[in-house]
């Protein structure tokens, strides 16, 4: 309910801030067009495109080092591209913008000495919301997400995943327009990443645009309206959950069974465990041929269900070949979670 | 919105400063120290003046010998002294406890030392032997010159007032040179106290890796000078807390602290080298502190920041190698350089400038020195933040940074 707890709110100091500017309703909330960015003689986005819409959630899917932290940071004007237009409402993004913007970003931290709610209201009042509104909303949110016992205690006292939630909080307090989340559940446990993705669907529900990285593919068939993946710079693919799917090999056939699955010109067997196996199907194949295929060779099938790909399967196709542990020039600190970094104790 | 960050920036900057124990402690620590020397200087005095006037009724018993026949034998009975047939058997005397002290004038008590031999009674009571010995002898003397004015003259209790010119007007003198001198002192006492803090706050941003939430939500000249403008807050609040003990003991211990009743009216303020002092001062502190700030935006750590830290206290204090030129021969070469290289400019400038030998030329080029390579320091440190801060882990190359900000 964090928008609720906003709404409730009076926000004197962002009255002036429009949630929607209603003269480009039919823009694109973010304009990505050509964009390159090279650090020094390394060439880390070659040519991207792609445009948000407004209300949407967008998926910025790519393996490690393949530019996405760093094709955030330009759009936000942290890293000046090095050619193409990055487009947030229009115009390039500037701090002064800030108050239609919730930035969670991979690289989490707040002021560690300081405690929770001081450090909360700072960053309200920097977003524009009055000294008290930033206080009672802070404390309502804290209240949310089990941690209302905590507002005066110092934020380096706190567990990796606590602080995490005291980020998120930081993030959405001033009910942004735009609300960009790197890789938002990592260092998250499964009961806190559900209630993390309650908040981010309450936020989408009150019409801000997400534009979210992450790994979690399930995250993304549940959340996302539209993804691009991108891959060397470029982007590989680009459009709904849906599209994506159907341009990457059309029916999976995923089947339960006990035997020895065969080889067939019909199907590729893209993943294969002791009872469980995930078929690729090659060319405008009936299901049921293949079914009696397997049947006709002696396996035993147990279940037979035919679909798209998931986007795990669509994953493993596109970056199976590269070694995702690379780091670009601009994510030099992926990969440690906040917790590790900084030495504070898990939850 | 720029104007309120501003004021966020401040207030959050000074509140969480000003609510940390450990300011306080060793803000503390300061005052607490001058005080513990106050009060160990007065109870030192106290007890030595009580002994000596309480030598007046109580009377010291002791004995004495004079060499130099100086010593009038009615004041020195008067004063409790007995005159010592035997100065060996007088110090056996106080040897033995027979004797609370002896005194052995010497035949020149200029020349030579006068000993006083006693009885240990502890640190600050042993001061009365040395006391009465030095009251006795002056006495004696008061006695034989007989005149209370002359004695007065001889022992150099007379005022002389200097009256001199420069260029036909009455020129200050040293009470000319102090008030455009305390800009020195808080030059000084700013960069030494706040240096490190300025070098050091830039760097939490980095070192708790919240540079991109700030960067995002805040234009970091906001933030740089919002930093510059709140620990310049809390120095002001150290200055007070150290000045207060040392106020308390001018007004009220000036006399056991033997501190001189300096007269303020006496001080000659000239407005223009207040101008110029003042215009110093900010220049060198904007020019300091943005280099301050821009070590920090490189630097991956506070530990590696530090060393820029000791390159810059070695450039405030180096002029200070040269003052003796710098009173003597102004126009000295190595004075020149000092007073024209920008890290050592507001040192040596404002040291001429309180000695008067600042010429306005060269007032004029150091101050437009200082506040324009302040302003490109500064705008450098904040490019260098906006552009580095976010490398986290690794020292920022100023190329990248330039090449990052060009395009």
């Amino acid at each position: 309910m964090a928008s609720s707890l906003l709404s409730s709110l009076d926000k004197p100091d962002q009255q002036a801030v429009p949630r929607k500017d209603s003269r480009s309703e039919t823009e694109p909330l973010v304009h990505i067009s050509n964009f390159r960015m090279d650090f020094g003689r390394t060439t880390v986005i070659r040519d991207l495109s792609f445009d948000i819409n407004r209300g949407e959630t967008f998926g910025f899917l790519g393996s490690n080092g393949s530019g996405k932290t760093t094709t955030i940071r330009a759009l936000l004007g942290i890293y000046q591209p090095t050619a193409g237009l990055l487009h947030i409402n229009g115009k390039p993004f500037s701090p002064e913008d800030g108050a239609t913007l919730g930035y969670l970003p991979e690289e989490r931290g707040l002021y560690k000495k300081e405690s929770v709610i001081d450090v909360m209201t700072y960053f309200g009042r920097l977003k524009g919301l009055s000294r008290s509104n930033a206080h009672s909303w802070s404390l309502q949110y804290l209240e949310r997400v089990a941690l209302a016992d905590k507002a005066k205690v110092r934020l380096d006292k706190l567990s990796g995943g606590q602080q995490q939630k005291v980020q998120l909080g930081v993030t959405i307090m001033n009910d942004p327009e735009l609300l960009i989340l790197d890789e938002p559940t990592k260092g998250f446990d499964p009961v806190n990443r559900k209630l993390l993705m309650d908040i981010i669907e309450d936020q989408k529900r009150a019409g801000a645009t997400v534009l979210m990285v992450t790994h979690q593919m399930e995250e993304v068939e549940r959340l996302c309206d539209r993804i691009v993946l991108l891959k060397n710079g470029e982007a590989e693919a680009y459009g709904t959950v849906e599209d994506v799917q159907d341009q990457y090999g059309g029916t999976v056939v995923r089947v339960r069974y006990s035997g020895e699955i065969p080889d067939s010109p019909h199907y590729t067997v893209t993943r294969r465990e002791s009872s469980y196996a995930e078929l690729t199907v090659t060319g405008p194949i009936d299901e049921a041929v293949i079914l009696r295929e397997l049947m006709d060779a002696g396996v035993t099938v147990r279940e037979f269900t035919a679909g798209r790909p998931s986007l795990d399967d669509i994953f493993v196709a596109v970056y199976g070949d590269q070694n995702t542990g690379d780091q670009n020039p601009g994510d030099q600190n992926a990969g440690a979670t906040a917790g590790e970094r900084n030495g504070t104790a898990g939850e | 919105m720029a104007r309120h960050n501003l004021g966020t920036v401040v207030s959050f900057e000074v509140t969480r400063t000003l609510k940390k124990k450990q300011f306080w402690l060793t803000t503390l620590l300061v005052p607490v120290v001058i005080g513990i020397v106050i009060a160990l200087i007065v109870l030192s005095n106290t007890s030595t003046e009580s002994k000596v006037d309480s030598q007046k009724d109580a009377t010291l018993r002791f004995t004495y010998s004079d060499a130099s026949g100086y010593i009038d034998p009615a004041i020195a009975t008067a004063f409790g002294g007995t005159l010592a047939a035997d100065p060996d058997q007088a110090i056996a005397d106080v040897k033995s406890g027979a004797s609370a002290a002896y005194f052995s004038y010497p035949a020149e008590p200029t020349k030579e030392a006068t000993t006083v031999y006693g009885a240990d009674v502890g640190i600050f009571d042993n001061g009365k032997y040395s006391s009465v010995a030095t009251q006795l002898m002056v006495a004696s003397a008061q006695a034989k010159i007989g005149d209370q004015t002359l004695t007065g003259l001889a022992r150099g209790s007379f005022q002389v007032d200097a009256i001199t010119y420069k260029d036909g007007a009455v020129s200050g003198g040293i009470l000319g040179a102090v008030a455009p001198l305390l800009f020195l002192l808080i030059f000084y006492v700013v960069i030494v106290m706040l240096g490190n803090q300025m070098l050091t706050s830039t760097l939490e941003e980095k070192e708790n890796r919240v540079t991109e939430m700030i960067l995002t939500t805040l234009n970091p000249t906001t933030l740089i000078m919002g930093k510059i403008i709140s620990l310049f807050i809390i120095g002001i609040v150290q200055m007070l807390v150290f000045i207060l003990p040392v106020l308390v003991g001018y007004l009220f211990f000036r006399t056991s602290l033997s501190l001189p009743d300096v007269d303020l009216s006496q001080l000659i303020v000239n407005p223009g080298q207040m101008v110029v002092g003042a215009l110093l001062l900010i220049g060198g502190f904007t020019l300091f502190m943005g280099t301050l700030v821009a070590a920090g935006a490189i630097m991956p750590t506070a530990k590696e920041a530090s060393q820029v830290f000791g390159i810059v206290m070695a450039l405030v204090f180096v002029p200070l190698y040269a003052v003796s030129l710098v009173v003597s021969d102004p126009h000295a070469l190595i004075v020149q350089l000092f007073t024209f290289f920008p890290y050592s400019a507001p040192v040596t400038a404002m040291l001429r400038n309180g000695l008067g030998s600042l010429s306005p030329l060269e007032s004029g080029i150091v101050i437009a020195e200082l506040f324009l390579l302040g302003g490109i320091v500064l705008r450098l440190a904040v490019q260098l933040f906006r552009y580095g801060s976010v490398e986290y882990t690794k020292r920022v190359s100023l190329r990248t940074v330039f090449a990052r900000s060009r395009r």
